[in-house]
């Protein structure tokens, strides 16, 4: 059995000639193969199937890298978000890509080597700034980089520039592959972390935290830098003491030195997710809260509540090691001042904050 | 299809044919006052078109309401076009229905519902999507049309208000997710309490929330004494009853935003705004920014008002009202 469990894999017309085809399908050998033409939509089994256990390699033929659109109102990091492809065989209720219903299944985009003479034109064009890439916007980076093969591509690639950082966001502790590398710079390995709770009891598929601090710990006797990304934090009963659970794992397996930033976003959702979380995570508590539109339309926690979530997450954390790249994910001004005691007043301040720590790591 | 124009009229007795609505009548919730007083006045101008029914006697496909309003008026008989049961096909039939009813008036809600039922058995998902919702004037999407095939499998009293516009859609749509108790409970206070569609819809979430918050069920929600207070309270007529329920709904759905805002308003009624003046606060307080109204006649005005804010003593006192409360 493949990890995660494929019934069946679909490549698209046009997908074909490319050489990562044959490496991918290789790496799953036994597992039906169909050709699909491009056009035809997948027609789901169900309103709410996300169909996770079809892999579907697909030639992409819009930009792979793209700045993060960010939300209005809210400061932003200037991220970099480098597609390559959509969908993750976890079932987060939270997760944003429920909405997208119609993009079922797994997605690989195959002519990701084909496109990188692209991405270096971009990088080449803006030689003192700095990149800050990430592959984990639309998929989790390494759930299924042991098929997709990203990791092989992307490594080498950013490792020999000298201005661009490669984030690799995951919740999975399928590490060992990255270890065949001799590189290890410019990439940061980087995880989302939660309470445990929420992660056993909404992150479904997903390994608990444990076993990602076991990886993190793992990749940092390998060498690889690292990142924690506590999003989304999720106001329940009880969760100071939840958090806490997490921050002593972390501090029994992290060595907080080799840390290069550490991001908090409180939970928030596009309105239509709502209905949608209800129907596929009936027992989800992911809605409970008092949530309010924010400025981009989104919904999120009331303003004192989020103050008061990053304010303890911040103390705890700076107990632990004062220096640890600690950001929020889009958060208005006056939300960091009061929680987290500075601002970087707007996006662009944000972006020298990630870019220093990015130059302070690697130069 | 074949030509029924010139079909021959037969005298029927309207005892041979059914009163129950058979498989081409798309027809719910209707007042046969009106036809029976014109077929009283004028007799019976459109016939109806009855077809052999093996099982029963006969079946109206054309003129369901007719059929029943000559029974309420105590016909015997009437004439009426009759076909035998081989000569058209069931999807001609339901066809046959279906243009004459939308030559002649609107179909509610439920009605399209029964009508995307009936047409199922006989077309394909994608026919009934392209041509036939476009024709009952719903958007051609599929969770649309599932959305109203739902609606023939609500109880009655639901359907009915369903089809007379009482709910809306979305409230439908909220209400057909829920089970059939706590439908039943959430329909009867939205009936009670008349509410709007607005209305509706805050009412429906914010019990969901809190039960969902609570882990309680709908039916526990709605059994909390204050609620049913509100709505036994004699005192009270039906817009101060949806009014007050809301507001405890959100009350409790939203503690520390309502606690927030009461806050805010008692530290702004404290100031002694000059008169029109107004300060607030922004949406959920999520903008940083407040803001503050000046209505003003002349220069004049505005200078004595500006004056008299300015020697207001707590304006400073003016703040994020959890921070107060902390
Ligand atoms: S890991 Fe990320 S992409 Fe995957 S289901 Fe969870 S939130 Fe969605």
């Amino acid at each position: 059995m493949t990890n995660p469990p494929l019934k069946r894999v679909l490549v698209e017309e046009g997908a074909d000639r490319f050489p990562s085809v044959s490496r991918i399908l290789k790496r799953i050998e036994g597992i039906p193969v169909e050709r699909v033409s491009d056009r035809k939509k997948e027609k789901m089994s169900g309103p709410l199937n996300m169909d996770k256990t079809s892999l579907r390699l697909i030639s992409f033929p819009g930009e792979f890298l793209k700045p993060c659109p960010g939300t209005k109102g809210y400061i932003c990091c200037g991220y970099q978000i480098l597609n390559v492809g959509t969908n993750c065989p976890f079932d987060c209720s939270y997760c944003i890509l429920q909405a997208y219903f119609n993009q079922p299944s797994l997605r690989i985009f195959v002519n990701l080597e084909e496109k990188l003479h692209q991405i270096a034109e971009v990088l080449d064009r803006h030689p003192d700034r700095i990149f800050r890439i990430g592959t984990g916007e639309f998929t989790d980076s390494l759930a299924l980089d042991p098929i997709a093969g990203w990791s092989h591509v992307l490594i080498p690639f950013i490792s020999e520039r000298n201005n661009a950082i490669l984030e690799l966001k995951t919740k999975t502790n399928q590490v060992e592959g990255l270890f065949s590398f001799p590189q290890r710079n410019r990439i940061v390995i980087s995880w989302s972390l939660n309470s445990p709770s929420i992660a056993s009891r909404e992150e479904h598929g997903a390994p608990g935290i444990r076993k990602r601090l076991e990886a993190a710990k793992m990749c940092q006797q390998e060498g690889y830098n690292i990142g924690f990304h506590f999003d989304p934090l999720v106001h329940i009963p009880g969760w100071e003491e939840e958090y806490k659970r997490t921050f002593e794992m972390m501090d029994k397996l992290i060595d907080p030195n080799g840390i290069v930033w550490l991001s908090m976003g409180g939970l928030r959702y596009m309105p239509a997710l709502k209905a949608i979380v209800r129907k596929r995570h009936p027992k989800s508590r992911i809605l409970v809260g008092e949530f309010v539109p924010g400025l981009d339309g989104k919904m999120r926690y009331f303003k004192p509540i989020r103050i008061q979530m990053y304010g303890f997450m911040a103390e705890m954390l700076r107990k632990w090691h004062e220096d640890l790249g600690l950001y929020l994910c889009m958060e208005s001004h006056d939300v960091w001042e009061k929680s987290l005691g500075w601002s970087p007043k707007n996006s662009e301040g944000l972006s020298h904050f990630l870019d220093r720590r990015a130059v302070k790591f690697f130069g | 299809m074949k030509d029924l124009s010139g079909a021959p009229e037969t005298l029927v007795e309207l005892t041979e044919i059914s009163d129950q609505p058979g498989p081409y009548c798309m027809s719910f919730r209707f007042d046969l006052d009106p036809l029976k007083r014109s077929i009283d006045k004028f007799g019976l101008i459109h016939r109806p078109l009855v077809i052999e029914n093996g099982n029963y006697k006969k079946e109206a496909v054309i003129g369901f309401r007719r059929v029943l309003a000559l029974k309420s008026l105590k016909w015997d008989r009437a004439p009426m076009k009759v076909l035998s049961g081989d000569e058209l096909s069931p999807s001609d039939l339901l066809l046959l229905n279906l243009y004459d009813n939308l030559s002649s008036r609107p179909f509610n809600d439920v009605e399209k519902g029964m009508i995307l039922n009936r047409l199922k058995p006989h077309f394909s998902g994608e026919e009934i999507l392209k041509e036939y919702m476009p024709l009952l004037g719903l958007p051609s999407n599929e969770s649309t049309r599932i959305l109203y095939e739902k609606l023939e499998e609500l109880d009655m009293a639901l359907r009915t208000s369903c089809a007379d516009g009482d709910l809306s859609l979305k409230t439908i749509k909220a209400l057909l997710e829920m089970d059939p108790d706590s439908r039943a409970t959430l329909f009867q206070w939205i009936k009670d309490l008349k509410l709007n569609f607005n209305q509706q819809m805050l009412f429906i979430e914010n019990t969901l929330d809190i039960s969902n918050t609570e882990a309680t069920s709908i039916l526990q929600v709605l059994q909390e004494k204050p609620l049913l207070n509100i709505r036994e309270d004699q005192n009270l007529n039906n817009p101060q009853k949806a009014k007050r329920s809301l507001s405890y709904l959100r009350r409790r759905r939203f503690p520390l935003l309502t606690r927030s805002e009461e806050t805010f308003e008692k530290t702004i009624s404290s100031l002694g705004l000059p008169e029109r003046v107004r300060i607030s606060h922004p949406p959920f307080f999520e903008n940083p920014d407040y803001r503050l109204e000046i209505l003003f006649r002349d220069g004049k005005m505005l200078e004595e008002t500006v004056k008299k804010l300015a020697q207001l003593n707590d304006l400073e006192g003016i703040g994020d009202p959890w921070d107060e409360e902390s």
